[in-house]
Protein backbone atom coordinates (compact mmCIF):
# COMPACT_ATOMS: atom_id res chain seq x y z
CA UNK A 1 0.00 0.00 0.00
CA UNK A 2 1.36 3.49 -1.29
CA UNK A 3 0.27 5.66 1.94
CA UNK A 4 0.94 2.65 4.58
CA UNK A 5 0.69 4.23 8.14
CA UNK A 6 3.44 2.57 10.48
CA UNK A 7 4.24 5.07 12.95
CA UNK A 8 2.20 8.18 14.32
CA UNK A 9 4.23 10.98 16.05
CA UNK A 10 2.21 13.65 18.41
CA UNK A 11 4.00 16.82 19.26
CA UNK A 12 3.10 18.79 22.71
CA UNK A 13 0.56 21.28 22.72
CA UNK A 14 -1.12 22.93 25.45
CA UNK A 15 -4.05 21.78 28.58
CA UNK A 16 -7.11 24.16 28.64
CA UNK A 17 -4.93 26.89 30.80
CA UNK A 18 -2.56 27.12 27.93
CA UNK A 19 0.19 25.47 29.54
CA UNK A 20 2.34 23.24 27.78
CA UNK A 21 2.05 19.53 27.86
CA UNK A 22 4.78 17.91 29.38
CA UNK A 23 6.17 15.40 27.13
CA UNK A 24 8.94 15.60 24.00
CA UNK A 25 6.78 13.32 21.73
CA UNK A 26 4.12 10.38 21.95
CA UNK A 27 4.89 7.98 19.15
CA UNK A 28 2.34 5.44 18.21
CA UNK A 29 3.62 2.24 16.12
CA UNK A 30 1.51 -0.29 13.66
CA UNK A 31 0.29 -2.87 15.56
CA UNK A 32 0.30 -0.77 19.11
CA UNK A 33 -2.08 -0.87 21.16
CA UNK A 34 -2.76 2.50 23.26
CA UNK A 35 -5.21 3.22 26.06
CA UNK A 36 -6.59 6.66 26.71
CA UNK A 37 -8.11 7.23 30.51
CA UNK A 38 -8.86 9.94 32.13
CA UNK A 39 -12.24 11.54 33.90
CA UNK A 40 -15.33 12.29 32.28
CA UNK A 41 -14.55 15.42 30.59
CA UNK A 42 -10.50 15.37 30.62
CA UNK A 43 -10.08 15.89 27.14
CA UNK A 44 -9.88 12.26 25.36
CA UNK A 45 -12.37 13.44 22.58
CA UNK A 46 -9.95 16.10 21.64
CA UNK A 47 -6.90 13.54 21.13
CA UNK A 48 -8.81 11.62 18.97
CA UNK A 49 -10.07 14.52 16.92
CA UNK A 50 -6.84 15.94 17.08
CA UNK A 51 -5.04 12.30 15.32
CA UNK A 52 -8.21 11.74 13.20
CA UNK A 53 -7.84 15.79 11.69
CA UNK A 54 -3.70 15.49 11.79
CA UNK A 55 -3.79 18.47 13.69
CA UNK A 56 -1.10 20.88 12.88
CA UNK A 57 -1.02 23.26 15.75
CA UNK A 58 -4.69 24.51 14.04
CA UNK A 59 -6.60 23.12 16.83
CA UNK A 60 -7.52 23.45 20.41
CA UNK A 61 -5.36 21.72 21.85
CA UNK A 62 -2.37 23.33 19.15
CA UNK A 63 -1.05 19.23 19.10
CA UNK A 64 0.89 18.76 15.88
CA UNK A 65 0.83 15.10 14.68
CA UNK A 66 3.41 13.48 12.10
CA UNK A 67 2.57 10.11 9.66
CA UNK A 68 5.46 8.39 9.57
CA UNK A 69 7.96 10.91 10.93
CA UNK A 70 6.90 13.81 8.31
CA UNK A 71 4.03 16.11 8.66
CA UNK A 72 0.97 14.50 6.25
CA UNK A 73 -0.09 16.14 2.59
CA UNK A 74 -2.90 17.60 2.20
CA UNK A 75 -4.33 14.88 -0.03
CA UNK A 76 -3.79 12.53 3.20
CA UNK A 77 -5.69 15.10 5.48
CA UNK A 78 -8.91 16.29 3.39
CA UNK A 79 -9.01 13.31 1.09
CA UNK A 80 -12.97 12.53 1.64
CA UNK A 81 -12.86 8.95 0.85
CA UNK A 82 -9.29 8.37 3.19
CA UNK A 83 -10.73 8.36 6.74
CA UNK A 84 -8.25 7.53 8.86
CA UNK A 85 -9.90 6.61 12.16
CA UNK A 86 -12.53 3.57 12.42
CA UNK A 87 -14.64 3.32 14.87
CA UNK A 88 -16.43 1.02 17.31
CA UNK A 89 -18.65 2.13 20.24
CA UNK A 90 -20.80 0.83 23.10
CA UNK A 91 -23.74 2.77 21.25
CA UNK A 92 -23.62 1.35 18.01
CA UNK A 93 -26.19 -0.90 16.36
CA UNK A 94 -26.78 -2.27 12.91
CA UNK A 95 -29.59 -0.64 11.27
CA UNK A 96 -29.58 -2.45 7.69
CA UNK A 97 -32.55 -5.25 7.20
CA UNK A 98 -30.07 -7.96 5.33
CA UNK A 99 -28.50 -11.13 6.04
CA UNK A 100 -24.62 -10.70 7.09
CA UNK A 101 -23.18 -12.47 4.09
CA UNK A 102 -25.15 -9.84 2.17
CA UNK A 103 -24.15 -7.22 4.19
CA UNK A 104 -20.66 -7.85 3.85
CA UNK A 105 -20.65 -7.76 0.27
CA UNK A 106 -21.94 -4.60 0.38
CA UNK A 107 -19.41 -3.20 2.44
CA UNK A 108 -16.89 -4.30 0.07
CA UNK A 109 -18.25 -3.11 -2.88
CA UNK A 110 -18.92 0.61 -1.44
CA UNK A 111 -15.06 0.10 -0.54
CA UNK A 112 -14.22 -0.13 -4.12
CA UNK A 113 -13.01 -3.99 -3.12
CA UNK A 114 -14.13 -7.17 -5.03
CA UNK A 115 -15.73 -9.98 -2.70
CA UNK A 116 -13.01 -12.32 -2.69
CA UNK A 117 -14.07 -16.16 -2.34
CA UNK A 118 -13.76 -17.04 0.91
CA UNK A 119 -13.39 -13.58 2.47
CA UNK A 120 -16.49 -13.43 4.12
CA UNK A 121 -16.95 -16.71 5.37
CA UNK A 122 -13.23 -15.16 7.17
CA UNK A 123 -15.23 -12.37 8.34
CA UNK A 124 -17.78 -14.58 10.23
CA UNK A 125 -15.57 -17.23 11.12
CA UNK A 126 -13.15 -14.20 13.26
CA UNK A 127 -16.40 -12.86 14.65
CA UNK A 128 -17.05 -16.05 16.10
CA UNK A 129 -13.75 -16.41 17.82
CA UNK A 130 -15.01 -12.89 19.71
CA UNK A 131 -18.46 -14.38 20.51
CA UNK A 132 -19.76 -17.34 22.46
CA UNK A 133 -23.04 -17.16 20.24
CA UNK A 134 -22.21 -18.67 16.89
CA UNK A 135 -23.04 -16.38 13.52
CA UNK A 136 -23.92 -17.50 10.29
CA UNK A 137 -23.79 -15.76 6.84
CA UNK A 138 -27.66 -16.12 6.51
CA UNK A 139 -28.38 -14.58 9.60
CA UNK A 140 -30.39 -11.43 9.21
CA UNK A 141 -28.39 -8.44 10.76
CA UNK A 142 -31.29 -7.15 12.69
CA UNK A 143 -31.57 -9.98 14.70
CA UNK A 144 -28.30 -10.21 15.60
CA UNK A 145 -27.76 -10.25 19.60
CA UNK A 146 -25.55 -7.14 21.28
CA UNK A 147 -22.76 -9.61 21.50
CA UNK A 148 -23.08 -10.92 17.91
CA UNK A 149 -23.21 -7.60 16.19
CA UNK A 150 -20.03 -6.45 18.63
CA UNK A 151 -17.90 -9.58 17.02
CA UNK A 152 -19.10 -8.66 13.39
CA UNK A 153 -18.26 -5.32 13.97
CA UNK A 154 -14.72 -5.65 15.52
CA UNK A 155 -14.28 -8.48 12.67
CA UNK A 156 -15.75 -6.51 10.16
CA UNK A 157 -13.34 -3.56 10.66
CA UNK A 158 -10.22 -5.83 10.99
CA UNK A 159 -10.68 -7.23 7.53
CA UNK A 160 -12.82 -4.85 5.40
CA UNK A 161 -12.06 -1.39 6.26
CA UNK A 162 -9.34 0.60 5.43
CA UNK A 163 -8.81 3.19 8.02
CA UNK A 164 -5.47 2.31 9.48
CA UNK A 165 -6.30 3.59 13.09
CA UNK A 166 -9.12 1.74 15.13
CA UNK A 167 -10.58 3.56 18.04
CA UNK A 168 -12.30 1.56 20.65
CA UNK A 169 -15.19 3.58 22.70
CA UNK A 170 -16.49 2.03 25.66
CA UNK A 171 -16.93 -1.52 24.70
CA UNK A 172 -16.54 -2.66 28.51
CA UNK A 173 -20.09 -4.26 28.86
CA UNK A 174 -20.37 -5.59 24.79
CA UNK A 175 -20.54 -9.42 25.73
CA UNK A 176 -17.57 -10.09 23.73
CA UNK A 177 -14.45 -11.16 23.89
CA UNK A 178 -12.42 -8.68 24.38
CA UNK A 179 -8.48 -9.52 24.37
CA UNK A 180 -9.44 -11.75 21.54
CA UNK A 181 -10.92 -8.36 19.98
CA UNK A 182 -8.42 -6.42 20.08
CA UNK A 183 -5.72 -9.72 18.92
CA UNK A 184 -7.92 -9.88 15.86
CA UNK A 185 -7.17 -6.22 15.07
CA UNK A 186 -3.69 -5.36 16.06
CA UNK A 187 -3.17 -9.00 13.82
CA UNK A 188 -4.18 -7.28 10.97
CA UNK A 189 -1.46 -4.36 11.43
CA UNK A 190 -4.09 -1.53 12.82
CA UNK A 191 -2.79 1.11 15.41
CA UNK A 192 -5.83 0.51 18.04
CA UNK A 193 -6.53 3.12 20.29
CA UNK A 194 -8.82 2.55 23.37
CA UNK A 195 -10.91 5.16 25.26
CA UNK A 196 -11.76 3.59 28.02
CA UNK A 197 -12.65 3.28 32.15
CA UNK A 198 -12.36 -0.80 32.01
CA UNK A 199 -9.28 -1.52 33.82
CA UNK A 200 -8.77 -4.93 32.06
CA UNK A 201 -8.88 -3.31 28.86
CA UNK A 202 -6.80 -0.16 29.95
CA UNK A 203 -4.03 -2.82 31.17
CA UNK A 204 -4.02 -4.95 28.13
CA UNK A 205 -2.78 -2.02 25.62
CA UNK A 206 0.83 -1.51 25.34
CA UNK A 207 1.14 1.75 27.32
CA UNK A 208 -2.04 4.39 28.42
CA UNK A 209 -1.78 8.32 27.71
CA UNK A 210 -3.40 10.21 31.21
CA UNK A 211 -5.44 13.28 30.27
CA UNK A 212 -6.56 15.40 32.92
CA UNK A 213 -7.44 19.40 32.13
CA UNK A 214 -7.34 19.10 28.75
CA UNK A 215 -3.74 17.74 28.65
CA UNK A 216 -1.53 14.64 28.55
CA UNK A 217 -0.58 14.75 32.03
CA UNK A 218 1.54 11.07 32.00
CA UNK A 219 2.49 8.26 29.43
CA UNK A 220 3.06 4.95 31.38
CA UNK A 221 4.37 1.66 29.74
CA UNK A 222 2.30 -0.91 30.71
CA UNK A 223 4.61 -3.18 32.98
CA UNK A 224 4.76 -7.39 32.36
CA UNK A 225 3.11 -7.64 35.93
CA UNK A 226 -0.42 -5.24 35.19
CA UNK A 227 -0.46 -6.97 31.49
CA UNK A 228 -0.53 -10.40 33.32
CA UNK A 229 -3.35 -8.64 35.68
CA UNK A 230 -5.31 -7.50 32.83
CA UNK A 231 -5.10 -11.32 31.28
CA UNK A 232 -6.56 -12.60 34.64
CA UNK A 233 -9.12 -10.05 34.54
CA UNK A 234 -9.91 -10.59 31.00
CA UNK A 235 -9.67 -14.20 32.21
CA UNK A 236 -12.98 -13.98 34.72
CA UNK A 237 -14.59 -11.93 32.03
CA UNK A 238 -14.45 -14.46 29.53
CA UNK A 239 -14.86 -17.89 32.11
CA UNK A 240 -18.50 -15.74 33.03
CA UNK A 241 -19.23 -15.52 29.36
CA UNK A 242 -19.14 -19.24 29.32
CA UNK A 243 -20.93 -20.07 31.84
CA UNK A 244 -23.79 -17.43 30.53
CA UNK A 245 -23.63 -19.89 27.63
CA UNK A 246 -24.05 -22.95 29.68
CA UNK A 247 -26.89 -21.42 31.26
CA UNK A 248 -28.90 -20.18 28.32
CA UNK A 249 -27.84 -23.92 27.15
CA UNK A 250 -29.87 -25.15 29.89
CA UNK A 251 -26.78 -26.79 31.83
CA UNK A 252 -25.80 -27.35 35.37
CA UNK A 253 -23.20 -25.27 36.59
CA UNK A 254 -20.98 -27.65 39.18
CA UNK A 255 -17.64 -26.71 39.77
CA UNK A 256 -15.97 -22.98 39.68
CA UNK A 257 -11.99 -23.18 37.70
CA UNK A 258 -10.05 -21.08 39.32
CA UNK A 259 -6.81 -21.12 37.73
CA UNK A 260 -6.18 -19.70 34.02
CA UNK A 261 -3.46 -19.95 31.96
CA UNK A 262 -0.63 -17.84 32.44
CA UNK A 263 -0.10 -15.14 29.75
CA UNK A 264 2.49 -15.85 26.94
CA UNK A 265 4.97 -13.27 26.90
CA UNK A 266 5.97 -11.72 23.01
CA UNK A 267 9.45 -13.15 21.79
CA UNK B 1 -27.83 48.98 -18.95
CA UNK B 2 -31.17 48.28 -17.20
CA UNK B 3 -30.95 44.57 -16.85
CA UNK B 4 -28.10 45.60 -14.98
CA UNK B 5 -30.12 47.49 -12.18
CA UNK B 6 -32.63 44.69 -12.02
CA UNK B 7 -30.20 42.10 -11.40
CA UNK B 8 -28.27 44.86 -8.22
CA UNK B 9 -28.88 43.32 -4.28
CA UNK B 10 -27.93 46.97 -3.14
CA UNK B 11 -25.64 45.69 -0.79
CA UNK B 12 -23.93 47.92 1.23
CA UNK B 13 -21.69 45.31 2.28
CA UNK B 14 -19.82 43.60 0.43
CA UNK B 15 -18.29 41.20 3.00
CA UNK B 16 -21.48 39.27 3.39
CA UNK B 17 -21.74 35.16 3.54
CA UNK B 18 -25.07 33.58 2.88
CA UNK B 19 -25.45 30.20 4.66
CA UNK B 20 -28.47 27.74 4.31
CA UNK B 21 -28.70 24.39 6.26
CA UNK B 22 -31.32 22.15 5.24
CA UNK B 23 -32.25 18.94 6.16
CA UNK B 24 -35.27 16.62 7.64
CA UNK B 25 -37.38 17.57 11.13
CA UNK B 26 -35.16 15.51 13.88
CA UNK B 27 -31.16 15.00 11.50
CA UNK B 28 -30.40 17.44 14.70
CA UNK B 29 -29.76 20.39 12.21
CA UNK B 30 -30.20 23.00 15.59
CA UNK B 31 -28.00 21.28 17.56
CA UNK B 32 -25.12 21.21 15.33
CA UNK B 33 -26.01 25.22 14.24
CA UNK B 34 -25.29 25.95 17.81
CA UNK B 35 -21.96 24.55 18.06
CA UNK B 36 -20.78 26.52 14.65
CA UNK B 37 -22.55 29.54 16.49
CA UNK B 38 -20.61 29.18 18.98
CA UNK B 39 -17.13 28.83 16.76
CA UNK B 40 -18.12 32.28 14.58
CA UNK B 41 -20.21 34.52 17.38
CA UNK B 42 -16.51 35.82 18.50
CA UNK B 43 -14.82 36.76 15.43
CA UNK B 44 -17.71 37.51 13.27
CA UNK B 45 -21.52 39.68 13.17
CA UNK B 46 -23.98 36.60 12.92
CA UNK B 47 -27.46 36.55 11.94
CA UNK B 48 -29.76 33.55 12.44
CA UNK B 49 -32.94 32.86 10.81
CA UNK B 50 -35.02 29.50 11.61
CA UNK B 51 -37.61 28.40 8.69
CA UNK B 52 -40.50 26.19 10.21
CA UNK B 53 -43.95 25.40 9.41
CA UNK B 54 -45.91 25.72 12.31
CA UNK B 55 -44.24 26.66 15.99
CA UNK B 56 -40.53 26.87 17.03
CA UNK B 57 -39.03 28.54 19.80
CA UNK B 58 -34.98 27.60 18.92
CA UNK B 59 -34.88 31.90 17.47
CA UNK B 60 -35.22 32.73 20.76
CA UNK B 61 -32.56 29.60 22.85
CA UNK B 62 -30.16 30.65 20.08
CA UNK B 63 -30.76 34.30 20.96
CA UNK B 64 -30.44 33.70 24.44
CA UNK B 65 -27.47 31.43 24.76
CA UNK B 66 -25.05 33.29 21.80
CA UNK B 67 -25.99 36.90 22.26
CA UNK B 68 -26.88 36.98 18.71
CA UNK B 69 -29.65 38.10 16.73
CA UNK B 70 -32.06 35.60 15.54
CA UNK B 71 -35.76 35.49 14.04
CA UNK B 72 -38.74 32.80 13.41
CA UNK B 73 -39.98 32.58 9.96
CA UNK B 74 -43.11 30.32 10.00
CA UNK B 75 -44.57 29.16 6.46
CA UNK B 76 -47.84 28.57 7.86
CA UNK B 77 -50.19 28.26 4.80
CA UNK B 78 -47.55 28.23 2.52
CA UNK B 79 -44.58 26.00 0.84
CA UNK B 80 -41.80 26.16 3.10
CA UNK B 81 -39.26 26.57 -0.02
CA UNK B 82 -41.54 28.84 -1.16
CA UNK B 83 -41.66 30.52 1.62
CA UNK B 84 -38.38 30.90 2.44
CA UNK B 85 -37.34 32.10 -1.42
CA UNK B 86 -39.69 35.05 -0.39
CA UNK B 87 -38.44 35.66 2.89
CA UNK B 88 -34.33 35.78 1.76
CA UNK B 89 -34.29 39.10 -0.18
CA UNK B 90 -35.68 40.72 3.29
CA UNK B 91 -33.34 38.78 5.32
CA UNK B 92 -30.19 40.14 3.51
CA UNK B 93 -31.79 43.76 2.91
CA UNK B 94 -32.15 44.18 6.73
CA UNK B 95 -29.15 42.49 8.11
CA UNK B 96 -26.97 45.03 5.85
CA UNK B 97 -24.29 45.31 8.75
CA UNK B 98 -23.71 41.31 9.19
CA UNK B 99 -20.93 39.01 8.33
CA UNK B 100 -22.63 35.67 8.14
CA UNK B 101 -26.19 34.78 7.74
CA UNK B 102 -27.01 31.49 8.59
CA UNK B 103 -30.63 30.27 7.40
CA UNK B 104 -32.16 26.48 8.89
CA UNK B 105 -35.37 25.37 7.01
CA UNK B 106 -36.58 21.54 6.54
CA UNK B 107 -36.64 21.14 3.00
CA UNK B 108 -39.55 19.28 3.82
CA UNK B 109 -41.00 17.86 0.79
CA UNK B 110 -37.83 16.68 -0.51
CA UNK B 111 -38.27 17.85 -4.15
CA UNK B 112 -37.18 20.86 -3.11
CA UNK B 113 -34.15 22.62 -1.99
CA UNK B 114 -33.65 25.83 -0.86
CA UNK B 115 -29.93 26.34 -1.31
CA UNK B 116 -29.06 29.53 -3.63
CA UNK B 117 -25.96 29.37 -6.23
CA UNK B 118 -24.12 31.65 -4.25
CA UNK B 119 -22.86 31.33 -0.39
CA UNK B 120 -23.21 27.75 1.00
CA UNK B 121 -26.07 25.41 0.94
CA UNK B 122 -25.24 22.30 4.07
CA UNK B 123 -27.58 19.19 4.17
CA UNK B 124 -28.21 17.42 7.84
CA UNK B 125 -28.52 13.93 6.81
CA UNK B 126 -29.43 11.75 9.89
CA UNK B 127 -27.17 8.39 8.83
CA UNK B 128 -30.44 6.33 10.80
CA UNK B 129 -32.82 7.46 7.97
CA UNK B 130 -32.04 5.20 5.55
CA UNK B 131 -30.71 5.08 2.11
CA UNK B 132 -29.66 8.38 0.93
CA UNK B 133 -30.62 7.72 -2.73
CA UNK B 134 -34.36 8.94 -1.81
CA UNK B 135 -33.62 12.26 -1.23
CA UNK B 136 -33.58 14.44 -3.99
CA UNK B 137 -31.89 18.05 -4.49
CA UNK B 138 -31.89 18.85 -0.73
CA UNK B 139 -28.62 16.33 -0.86
CA UNK B 140 -27.50 16.39 -4.31
CA UNK B 141 -27.32 20.30 -4.47
CA UNK B 142 -25.15 20.73 -1.53
CA UNK B 143 -22.06 21.68 -0.91
CA UNK B 144 -21.56 20.49 2.16
CA UNK B 145 -23.37 16.97 3.62
CA UNK B 146 -23.08 17.02 7.78
CA UNK B 147 -23.79 13.53 8.36
CA UNK B 148 -25.25 13.09 11.79
CA UNK B 149 -26.00 10.35 14.42
CA UNK B 150 -22.99 8.37 12.95
CA UNK B 151 -22.00 7.01 17.01
CA UNK B 152 -25.38 5.31 16.91
CA UNK B 153 -24.52 2.67 14.07
CA UNK B 154 -21.58 0.60 12.81
CA UNK B 155 -18.20 1.80 11.05
CA UNK B 156 -19.59 -0.64 8.29
CA UNK B 157 -22.72 1.23 7.78
CA UNK B 158 -20.93 4.48 7.95
CA UNK B 159 -18.82 3.91 5.37
CA UNK B 160 -21.44 2.42 3.09
CA UNK B 161 -23.53 5.54 3.96
CA UNK B 162 -20.49 7.88 2.90
CA UNK B 163 -20.21 6.07 -0.19
CA UNK B 164 -24.04 6.50 -1.25
CA UNK B 165 -23.66 9.90 -0.24
CA UNK B 166 -20.74 10.40 -2.45
CA UNK B 167 -22.75 8.67 -5.39
CA UNK B 168 -25.79 10.61 -5.01
CA UNK B 169 -23.32 13.89 -4.87
CA UNK B 170 -19.86 13.60 -6.03
CA UNK B 171 -18.81 17.12 -5.21
CA UNK B 172 -19.85 16.65 -2.03
CA UNK B 173 -17.48 17.49 0.91
CA UNK B 174 -18.91 14.90 3.66
CA UNK B 175 -18.42 15.74 7.57
CA UNK B 176 -19.55 13.91 10.31
CA UNK B 177 -21.04 15.80 12.88
CA UNK B 178 -22.07 15.31 16.64
CA UNK B 179 -24.55 17.64 17.87
CA UNK B 180 -23.93 16.41 20.91
CA UNK B 181 -20.70 16.97 22.00
CA UNK B 182 -19.94 19.66 18.77
CA UNK B 183 -17.69 16.95 16.85
CA UNK B 184 -17.74 18.25 13.18
CA UNK B 185 -18.54 22.35 13.72
CA UNK B 186 -15.09 23.33 13.93
CA UNK B 187 -14.69 22.07 10.32
CA UNK B 188 -17.97 23.21 9.37
CA UNK B 189 -16.97 26.53 10.87
CA UNK B 190 -13.66 26.41 8.81
CA UNK B 191 -15.51 26.13 5.35
CA UNK B 192 -18.32 28.83 6.36
CA UNK B 193 -14.77 31.27 6.55
CA UNK B 194 -13.66 29.95 3.78
CA UNK B 195 -16.92 30.28 1.47
CA UNK B 196 -17.19 32.98 -0.69
CA UNK B 197 -18.79 36.47 -0.21
CA UNK B 198 -22.30 36.92 -2.23
CA UNK B 199 -21.75 39.54 -4.94
CA UNK B 200 -24.16 42.65 -5.34
CA UNK B 201 -26.75 40.14 -7.46
CA UNK B 202 -29.71 38.77 -7.13
CA UNK B 203 -29.77 35.38 -6.06
CA UNK B 204 -30.44 32.39 -7.77
CA UNK B 205 -31.99 29.04 -6.77
CA UNK B 206 -29.96 25.91 -7.57
CA UNK B 207 -33.06 24.18 -8.34
CA UNK B 208 -36.50 25.21 -9.83
CA UNK B 209 -39.94 24.66 -7.14
CA UNK B 210 -42.32 22.55 -7.76
CA UNK B 211 -45.48 24.39 -9.16
CA UNK B 212 -48.33 24.60 -7.10
CA UNK B 213 -51.29 26.02 -8.48
CA UNK B 214 -54.68 23.57 -8.19
CA UNK B 215 -57.60 24.27 -5.72
CA UNK B 216 -56.13 22.93 -3.05
CA UNK B 217 -53.16 25.35 -3.14
CA UNK B 218 -56.24 28.01 -2.31
CA UNK B 219 -58.03 26.22 0.90
CA UNK B 220 -59.91 23.38 -0.72
CA UNK B 221 -60.32 20.48 1.57
CA UNK B 222 -62.94 17.88 -0.14
CA UNK B 223 -61.40 15.44 -2.32
CA UNK B 224 -63.63 16.04 -5.78
CA UNK B 225 -62.26 17.20 -9.07
CA UNK B 226 -65.26 19.26 -9.71
CA UNK B 227 -64.71 20.84 -5.49
CA UNK B 228 -60.89 21.56 -6.74
CA UNK B 229 -61.86 23.09 -10.00
CA UNK B 230 -64.02 25.57 -8.65
CA UNK B 231 -61.90 26.91 -5.96
CA UNK B 232 -58.92 27.00 -8.32
CA UNK B 233 -61.17 28.95 -10.94
CA UNK B 234 -62.09 31.65 -8.12
CA UNK B 235 -58.83 31.71 -6.78
CA UNK B 236 -57.06 32.75 -10.10
CA UNK B 237 -60.23 35.27 -10.44
CA UNK B 238 -59.47 36.95 -7.46
CA UNK B 239 -55.36 36.79 -8.09
CA UNK B 240 -56.14 38.83 -11.22
CA UNK B 241 -57.61 41.25 -9.20
CA UNK B 242 -54.93 41.83 -6.49
CA UNK B 243 -51.30 43.16 -7.39
CA UNK B 244 -49.78 40.33 -5.65
CA UNK B 245 -47.42 42.65 -3.89
CA UNK B 246 -47.55 40.82 -0.16
CA UNK B 247 -47.81 44.03 1.21
CA UNK B 248 -49.66 42.76 4.17
CA UNK B 249 -51.91 45.90 4.63
CA UNK B 250 -55.17 43.26 4.59
CA UNK B 251 -53.65 41.12 7.46
CA UNK B 252 -52.36 38.64 5.97
CA UNK B 253 -48.34 37.90 5.31
CA UNK B 254 -49.14 37.03 1.78
CA UNK B 255 -51.73 37.36 -1.22
CA UNK B 256 -52.52 33.64 -1.18
CA UNK B 257 -53.38 33.36 2.31
CA UNK B 258 -55.31 36.50 1.49
CA UNK B 259 -57.06 34.49 -1.06
CA UNK B 260 -57.90 31.74 1.07
CA UNK B 261 -59.11 33.74 3.57
CA UNK B 262 -61.16 35.10 1.17
CA UNK B 263 -62.84 32.12 -0.35
CA UNK B 264 -62.72 30.48 2.74
CA UNK B 265 -65.26 33.56 3.56
CA UNK B 266 -62.74 34.60 6.79
CA UNK B 267 -61.62 37.41 5.55
CA UNK B 268 -63.62 40.36 2.82
CA UNK B 269 -62.42 41.16 -0.16
CA UNK B 270 -62.01 45.20 0.07
CA UNK B 271 -60.10 44.28 3.11
CA UNK B 272 -57.35 44.44 0.29
CA UNK B 273 -56.64 48.22 -0.31
CA UNK B 274 -55.91 47.61 -4.19
CA UNK B 275 -59.71 46.15 -4.32
CA UNK B 276 -60.68 49.04 -2.10
CA UNK B 277 -59.34 51.42 -4.02
CA UNK B 278 -60.24 50.55 -7.35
Amino acid sequence: MKNEIKKITILPGVNKFGEKEKFEKIEIKKGEVVAIVGQTGAGKSQLLYDLERLAQRGTKSKRKILVNGKVPDKEVRFNPKRKLIASLAQSMNFFTDMSVGDFLRLHLESRGRKSRQGLIKEVVDEANEITGEAISPEMNLLNLSGGQSRALMVSDVANISTSPIILIDEIENAGIKKEQAIKILVEEGKIVLIVTHDPSLALSADKRIIIKDGGVVKISKTTPKEKGIAHYLNWIENYGLDIREKIRKGEEIKNVEIYCEPVKSKK
Amino acid sequence: MLKYIVNQLNLKNNNMKFIIFAGTPGSGKTSIIKHIIGELKNDFKLFFAKFDCLQTSDDERIAKEYGILAVKKLAGELCPDHYTALEIPKIIKENQNKDIIILETAGLCLRCSPYVKEGLGINVLDITSGDPSRYGPILTQADIVAVSKGDLISQAEREIFRAKVLRANPSAKIIEVNGLTGEGAIDIAEFIKESLDIKNEKLALKHSMPSALCGYCYGNRVIDENEEHKRASAGKELKNLIPGLNCGKCGYRSCNEFIRAVLDGEAKKNQCQFIKNK
